[in-house]
């Protein structure tokens, strides 16, 4: 989720009770890391990795290879020579997506190279084929500059119906993402940015819709402008939030076209520029608290620190504020604080609190829609309709203050989330293949539902051992 | 410079139509307090193009100095632009030009734009043009024969601003620290 910037707050002044509660969740919750991280490695050397390529193709003898290799297999080439579309009909590519890092910002830990941000890629890899039924190849890369490494991905697109750049430094994901969207004849996403905005803006709808607000009239305040909160600023105005009351908030206070910063900006994050001057601090000047005076939203995307939102700030707000406080593993603000200050709603990044705003709910779903339209890209409009739908699909189930956006459990949620983006790109003209609704909705639910099988299988098959009891190390005997 | 012709960049959201454009006019003794900050915001976007660039710690000092003399000097142009509307009395950004005497060559009178500035929320619809066709022409008033602009050799957006109006390489200047 949250993994950007810094806040220009200052710690609260001591308060034991707070301290106390808040040295209580943040050990509980460091306990609880350390337990799963010593497990995960583990695994990781029993199971050596976490994903592996396995034939979908019957092979009854060595003689099959000659229909799945040479000599039989030139034909299939030529074909694809003739109509390189084609690849999309007679090879993996249409379910095929590589997972792109160069390993500069990867999860919290920061620069850690290529061959340390694998086993993250391969996690990833795996989501996508659990969940999104989706054929994900992990690629860490070494590259040295922006240029170098969207050169890489362009070389290696041929492969491949879709890219998902993962874990890379904000503003250089940006630029990066741009050029590629622009240049591939593929879908490219980058999770950090689209996907965690599109779940925030799926919350945001439901939680508007809960506290009878609309986007056209609200006052949002956002914290952190880093990859997540600039997308989700830049589909925010897209729904029609109106600019003036919109405000970013940065280590530097609100972020508006006056401030001394902004022709450094101009140079080396153009992005945050634009939103500088399409919303110019939202008619503010000054700090958090200067901004939340009578906002309605608070989105807090920056540090992991309880105290970056203090009560004050929630207090200042309008009545029945909305707080989505996004950093991992600890929010801006503990749920329980922001509710004793007044929150209405409350939503965090995590599982162990209601209303977890999870990208993990957007992006196997928008590219089982993408890869099953062969779309040629995903514009704005697509990541809305897939956010849109899953509020709806919160909404559904019956909203709450409690229950604003599905969870993991609500698996049917998928399927319609890849439906909406499927029917979307149609409408745009941007998929090779325009199938109906019911038919995007139909074969969406049949590949999200095979890796379940698949896996079961396996399982009942022994093929997949096991997991060893926690304890002492044992190896995979093979 | 920090004007126009910097392509990409546009702003998408309601500030480019809300935003006022600008009116441009001599600067005044009591414009000092608002000129200079944006002459020294110029400044330290040049030092982001140019460690060579480094902006001193007196530059404050300097920045009052050089524009107080320029407001005199009868071979200084110095106009400052004004928002309109609600923004009218605001000095939102500046031109600063010298009439310079070319010894050897003709013509002789060179009209040098030194610093172009404007707050980012004026900048782009033309307001780059604006500012250079007006400083052209009380350039010209003076009697200058060619017009000429300075920046740093790094700053490509500068380049190609006024390569598209008709400008090229004349001089080049090359640094190295010692």
């Amino acid at each position: 989720m949250a993994r950007s910037a810094s806040s220009p707050v200052e710690p609260d002044p001591p308060d034991r009770k707070k301290a106390r509660r808040r040295s209580t969740a943040a050990k509980r919750s460091e306990d609880q890391t350390d337990l799963l991280g010593e497990r995960s490695v583990e695994l990781s050397r029993f199971y050596g990795g976490k994903i592996e390529t396995v034939p979908k193709v019957p092979v009854r003898s060595l003689e099959d290879f000659a229909l799945w290799y040479t000599p039989g297999v030139a034909a299939v080439s030529r074909a694809i020579q003739a109509d390189p579309d084609r690849a999309f009909e007679l090879t993996g590519r249409w379910n095929t997506i590589a997972i792109v890092t160069d390993g500069s910002r990867v999860l919290g830990l920061g620069e850690i190279g290529p061959e340390a941000a694998l086993p993250v890629m391969e996690g990833k890899a795996l989501l996508f084929k659990v969940l999104g039924g989706v054929d994900a190849i992990p690629i860490p890369i070494r590259v040295k500059s922006p240029e170098e490494f969207i050169a890489t991905v362009e070389a290696m697109a041929p492969a491949f119906g879709g890219i998902n750049l993962e874990d890379i430094a904000s503003p250089k994901c940006f630029g990066i993402l741009e050029k590629l969207s622009k240049r591939l004849p593929i879908p490219v996403w980058h999770d950090d940015q689209l996907g965690t905005a599109a779940a925030t803006v799926a919350g945001l709808l439901n939680a508007l819709e809960l506290t009878h607000r609309s986007v056209h009239h609200v006052r949002t305040v956002l914290l952190g402008a880093g990859a997540a909160n600039l997308v989700t600023a830049r589909l925010l105005l897209a729904l029609g939030h109106p600019a003036h009351q919109l405000t970013l908030v940065d280590q530097k206070g609100v972020l508006h076209a006056d401030r001394e910063d902004l022709d450094e900006l101009e140079l080396h994050n153009p992005w945050k520029y634009r939103i500088a001057l399409a919303t110019n601090g939202g008619g503010r000047t000054g700090d958090l608290k200067a901004a939340l005076e009578g906002a309605d939203v608070l989105v807090a995307a920056s540090t992991p620190n309880p105290d970056t939102v203090r009560r004050e700030h929630v207090r200042a707000m309008a009545k029945d504020p909305i707080v989505f406080a996004l950093a991992n593993p600890v929010p801006e603000i503990w749920p329980e604080v922001a509710h004793e200050a007044g929150a209405a709603i409350v939503a965090t990044g995590r599982s162990d609190f209601p209303n977890q705003v999870n990208n993990s709910l957007i992006f196997p779903a928008v590219f089982r829609g993408v890869l099953d339209a062969r779309a040629r890209s995903i514009p704005d409009e697509v990541v809305l309709a897939a956010a849109k739908e899953l509020a709806r699909g919160a909404a559904l189930k019956g909203l709450s203050s409690h229950h604003l956006l599905p969870t993991m459990e609500e698996l049917e949620v998928f399927p319609q989330i890849a439906a909406a983006v499927g029917d979307t790109t149609v409408r745009l003209g941007i998929a090779r293949r325009k199938l109906s609704h019911d038919e995007f909705l139909e074969r969406a639910r049949t590949l999200m539902g095979r890796p379940a099988q698949l896996v079961r299988a396996l399982a009942r098959a022994r093929l997949t051992p096991p997991m060893p009891r926690a304890g002492p190390r044992r190896r995979r005997s093979t | 410079m920090s004007g126009d012709g910097k392509g990409g960049n546009r702003p998408s959201g309601p500030a480019e139509k809300s935003s006022p454009p600008i009116h441009l006019r001599p600067a005044r003794d009591d414009d000092l307090s608002a000129l200079i900050p944006l002459l020294l915001r110029l400044k330290r976007l040049n030092e982001e193009f140019d460690p060579l660039l480094k902006v001193r710690d007196d530059a404050e000092q300097q920045a009052r100095q050089i524009l107080k003399a320029d407001l005199t000097n009868p071979k200084a142009i110095v106009l400052a632009a004004e928002g309109v509307g609600a923004d009218r009395d605001k000095v939102v950004g500046f031109v600063r030009a010298h009439i310079r005497e070319r010894a050897f060559y003709a013509p002789e009178h060179e009209g040098v734009i030194l610093d172009i500035y404007l707050l980012p929320l004026y900048r782009r619809r033309g307001v780059g043009e604006h500012v250079l066709g007006e400083i052209t022409n009380a350039l010209k008033a003076k009697g200058a024969g060619i017009v000429t602009a300075e920046f740093p050799a790094q700053n490509e957006i500068a380049g190609r601003f006024y390569t598209k109006r008709g400008f090229r390489p004349i001089t080049a200047v090359q640094a190295r620290s010692l």
